[in-house]
């Protein structure tokens, strides 16, 4: 699905230029659950928002089941992207402002879902992810474990091709981090690509690959074996 | 997608509810100030606007080498209406120039204003008596006018418009004549009287000499005005010429031009007159637009401090999808709304303060005008504060890189910091310029208050009087019999009382010299009535039987401009008569403080001078209630002219007009400096909650690391510290032109002192400190533990 070649981005400041990504080559196929590890600087947040839209590389070529994206202009990004993919923040980033079911809404709204359908399909997910009772809730109002829940809802809602998580856990305890990676899993099973950024070879060990990259590199690719049999 | 938006703005406005109030308050109060001053200007730039032809009416008027007036004789307007094609109508009117006493049994009517005009002026100044404007039946004929008002005194009961019969002057006299009706005196107009006689002609007889009328003459649309005028200064010439053959007076007619002045530039700058009340009314309204760009600085600033707020909405928000368009609109709408609430408040605020507003400057202005402009002019203006508010932070929020706020550690950019400090600088610049300009003025006004003025107008008391009393002998036996009056010390009669108003001038020579220097005739006693203190010589006296003949007091201007070195004795020449210089009189601020004291000369005997109409007396302050009610009693039988209508004003209460104009300058810089600091402060405050609160995370670490509350203290108001001394510097050469400016405009004036801005300094970081550190407070006595808590 995700045909990404030669990808280069720099960052330059007034003093420094620092190579983030050197040269990467990255396939993902439709329904994999992809883990990029690596340390940190090594790039890796760098390439996920890359691949979700957010930032342009120098060069190279990102191919989404045959359309090629870093042609787009600003407003033609924003569409795919809204019609696509999904996010999950470490630090979940939801609207303080809104309700539980209001954040959850928002993405729907900017696809310009009606109202009716809208209220549907929240409900469905706010009971899929076991909220139900949170709905009206404010986001300092719940754990983060919740927030975090509301968050992958959140990403969900639109029925993305693709979701790309950035260390998903990263501020949860385990437990909480434990839900969180299962419910991405389950996501993964109803045929949801997932690309995930973490530091955990714990959150890793649930996908069905993992990339190290280092230096902006990808320096070696492991098929997660356990994983893939538990597919078959 | 609105209802959500509207619920993020108005949750958000709720969260931030001190500095939303904050922010619209201040804005209210800066629009409210706005508005008045809008309305005012309007009021002020649209004087006989509603004449339907008011843009092809002028006032003809002439230009001399020395002055420029407005004053024509009435040939004239007959002359140009005869040889110019393209001038429609020329009509002249005539000012009242004594109060008339207007009687109905035992209602009495002081008419200071009762004109006279030409039909033809009637119908150009779209004058309209109820009824419709007549033309008089035949040449002498005269239709009389009053104004509604006027009438109202006259004939309370009057509902009709029927024709009545009056008395003029004193009820001795006997004299009666008739009012025709009533007529509307527009207020908003440049000609306003209290009652107004209009004939076929006025001034018949009268030639090019009799400069006692004004020529208003209307063109026809897409005349070409400069040629006119060109035309119109050679008709005048030539008419002037006509039977001239004295050299010298023809030179002199050649050097005579004319001038035609718009209808428009009559009440504000007149060409033969001064704008002061025009550079009013444009510092007036740089005033309002300053304190509006403050109030909205203040929006501009909060908005992008709250940014970092945001930034996570608009970062979750473009990651959803929403193109930045959408987002910048989002903020603007948010903005709009408050601007909106801030309008209805300012609307609400200018209602209350307007009474207030129509004392101050006499006017009688009102929000609720079907054809008010504001009709129009608030929702612009609330559009482009909007814009100017709004635009900037809008554009700075919608241009988050949602890759970087997403992290979660983001903070504003370096550049925008620049922009707001920068922003919070230019407001208490403006600050610092009102509250120096406020310092200086009340030093000026306290200056003229407390200046030796040269004469004494305590307990004189100006008589209005319509005898003329140019021959001392005339004057004597009104004297004597009002001397007898208890209380009352010196009586004198002159041409010209120290009001401010001008002298007559004409050409003098001594020794050669000749000079256009100012005369005032007076009677015995002028100067001991005054109190104008002696310089050398004697003042007049009726034991020198050649002072009602030719002696002379000139002051010492006079004396300066003619370089004499001992004026006494001397003789200086004038209206054909040789003039034997008796004393000299010190200076006095006959004028005011604005012009300075003019070369002057005094005589009782004047054959060029004006009439001598102006009744001074000095009476003993503890005898003047007494004294007035005898004079009152006795005035019939004192002065047969004037008789029962027995009118007077106490000449220091006249004189303190003169301060009028500076005291609504001083009352509306007061305001505005009050207003700006007042909303600079609003700003600040909230500004200094807003840094706080984004730097309570790096005080708890500070403080676990051991740092006492004053050094704390110290850091947080030392950026602003140094802002509002940045302010102040920049603001103090600005300060110093512009006051200088003003007070140039005096011809006494005090010396500029650097205490003003040494104090504007010392309020304005007082403040600032004060400000800061309500705020600063708080964050130093927080818990440090529940700062670091994870959030």
């Amino acid at each position: 699905m995700i045909k990404i070649e030669n990808l280069e981005k720099v960052y330059k400041t007034e003093e420094v230029e620092t190579t983030a990504l050197n040269g990467i080559n990255l396939h993902v196929k439709e329904g994999e659950f992809v883990s990029i590890m690596g340390p940190s600087g090594c790039g890796k947040s760098t390439l996920l928002n890359v691949m979700g839209l957010l930032d342009k590389p120098e060069s190279g070529s990102y191919k989404f089941i045959d359309t090629e994206l870093l042609t787009l202009n600003d407003r033609e990004r924003s569409n795919f992207r809204k019609r696509n993919m999904g996010f999950v923040f470490q630090n979940f980033n939801l609207i303080d402002e809104l309700t539980v079911f209001e954040n959850i809404e928002l993405p729907l709204i900017y696809n310009r879902i009606p109202a009716s359908e809208r209220k549907t399909l929240v409900n469905e997910i706010i009971e899929r992810m076991n909220i139900v009772n949170r709905s009206g809730h404010f986001p300092q109002q719940l754990s983060g474990g919740q927030q975090q829940r509301v968050a992958v809802a959140r990403a969900l809602v639109t029925k993305p091709k693709l979701v790309l998580a950035d260390e998903p856990t990263g501020n949860l305890d385990s437990s909480h981090g434990n839900e969180v990676m299962e419910l991405l899993c389950e996501l993964n099973e109803t045929g949801t690509t997932i690309v995930m950024v973490t530091h955990s070879s714990h959150d890793a060990s649930f996908s069905n690959r993992i990339i190290n990259l280092k230096d902006g590199h990808v320096v070696s690719e492991k098929i997660n074996k356990s994983r893939n049999e538990e597919l078959i | 997608m609105f209802r959500l938006n509207l619920k993020i703005a108005l949750r958000n406005l709720w969260k931030n509810r001190g500095i939303t109030a904050i922010n619209v308050g201040g804005l209210a109060i800066a629009l409210a100030a706005f508005i008045l001053i809008a309305m005012y200007f309007s009021y002020e730039t649209s004087f006989d606007k509603q004449n339907p032809n008011y843009n092809n009416i002028y006032v003809v008027g002439r230009i001399y080498p020395e002055f420029k007036t407005n004053y024509t004789s009435p040939p004239f307007a007959k002359a140009i209406k005869q040889n110019f094609p393209e001038v429609e109508n020329a009509g002249i009117t005539k000012k009242g120039f004594f109060e008339l006493t207007i009687k109905n049994g035992k209602q009495t009517l002081f008419a200071k204003n009762f004109m006279q005009a030409d039909y033809n002026a009637a119908k150009i100044l779209d004058l309209k008596p109820t009824g419709g404007l007549e033309k008089p039946a035949g040449e002498a004929d005269r239709l009389s006018y009053l104004s509604k008002e006027s009438m109202q005194v006259l004939f309370p009961d009057k509902i009709d418009n029927k024709p009545e019969m009056v008395g003029m002057g004193a009820s001795s006299l006997g004299i009666n004549s008739k009012i025709n009706g009533t007529i509307i005196n527009n207020p908003h107009s440049n000609v306003t009287f209290d009652g107004i006689s209009i004939g076929n002609e006025i001034g018949q007889g009268e030639d090019y000499g009799m400069n006692n009328y004004t020529t208003y003459i209307q063109v026809k649309p897409g005349t070409d005005v400069e040629n006119l005028e060109q035309k119109i200064t050679n008709l005048y010439r030539s008419e002037l010429l006509k039977g001239e053959t004295d050299q010298e007076s023809i030179d002199e007619i050649k050097k005579i031009s004319t001038f035609l002045d718009p209808l428009s530039n009559l009440h504000l700058k007149p060409k033969a007159g001064n704008d002061t009340p025009y550079k009013i009314l444009i510092a007036l309204s740089i005033l309002g637009i300053l304190i509006l760009i403050i109030a909205c600085i203040n929006f501009t600033n909060l908005s992008i401090a709250q940014a970092t707020k945001r930034a996570k909405e608009v970062g979750v928000k473009k990651v959803m999808g929403a193109f930045r368009f959408q987002l910048t609109t989002q903020f603007l709408v948010e903005i709009l709304v408050q601007c909106f609430t801030a309008t209805i408040l300012a609307l609400i605020l200018a209602e209350l303060i307007l009474p207030k507003f129509n004392n101050l400057f006499q006017v009688n202005l009102s929000i609720w005008q079907i054809d008010n402009d504001l009709l129009w002019q608030l929702p612009l203006i609330l559009l482009s504060i909007t814009l100017i508010a709004g635009l900037y932070p809008a554009l700075v929020l919608s241009g988050f890189k949602p890759a970087l706020v997403l992290k979660g550690n983001f903070s504003t950019s370096k550049q925008s910091t620049w922009l707001r400090n920068g922003l919070l600088v230019f407001q208490f610049s403006i600050a610092v310029i009102f509250i120096i300009g406020l310092f200086i003025i009340n030093s000026q006004l306290k200056y003229m208050r407390s200046q030796d003025l040269g004469f004494t107008a305590n307990q004189v008391v100006y008589i209005k009087n319509l005898t003329l009393f140019n021959k001392p002998a005339k004057f004597e036996p009104v004297r004597d019999k009002i001397l007898k009056i208890p209380g009352v010390r010196l009586a004198t009669v002159a041409t010209d009382v120290p009001n401010g108003a001008e002298n007559g001038s004409n050409g003098y020579t001594v020794n050669g010299l000749q000079a256009n220097i100012d005369f005032v005739d007076v009677d015995f006693d002028y100067f001991e009535t005054l109190h104008i203190k002696l310089k050398d010589g004697r003042f007049f006296s009726p034991s020198f039987k050649t002072d009602t003949a030719n002696a002379a007091v000139i002051n010492e201007s006079a004396v300066a401009k003619f370089g004499l070195k001992n004026p006494v004795g001397q003789t200086i020449r004038g209206c054909n008569m040789d003039y034997k210089i008796v004393g000299v009189a010190k200076d006095f601020k006959a004028q005011g403080f604005e012009s300075a004291i003019q070369p002057t000369i005094y005589a009782i005997k004047n054959p060029c001078g004006n009439y001598k109409t102006q009744i001074m007396l000095k009476i003993e302050g503890n005898k003047m209630a007494d004294a007035l009610i005898a004079l009152r009693a006795k005035w019939p039988e004192i002065n047969p002219k004037d008789g029962e209508d027995f009118r007077y004003e106490f000449l220091d209460e006249l004189y303190g007009k003169l301060f009028k104009k500076q005291e609504q300058l001083q009352s509306v810089f007061f305001a505005a400096a009050l207003l700006t600091i007042f909303i600079a402060i609003l700003g600040l405050f909230a500004f200094a909650k807003y840094i706080t609160n984004g730097r309570i995370k790096e005080i708890a670490v500070r403080k676990i690391l051991g740092a006492s509350d004053i050094q704390i203290f110290k850091l947080i108001n030392s950026s602003f510290f140094r802002m509002v001394l940045l302010a102040n510097v920049i603001s103090w050469p600005v300060a110093y032109i512009l006051t200088k400016m003003w007070l140039e405009t005096f011809a006494y004036r005090i010396d500029l002192s650097v205490l003003p801005f040494i104090a504007s300094a010392a309020i304005t970081i007082l403040l600032t400190l004060f400000t800061v550190s309500i705020q600063a407070k708080k964050a130093v006595k927080a818990n440090p533990v529940d700062a670091l808590k994870y959030e």
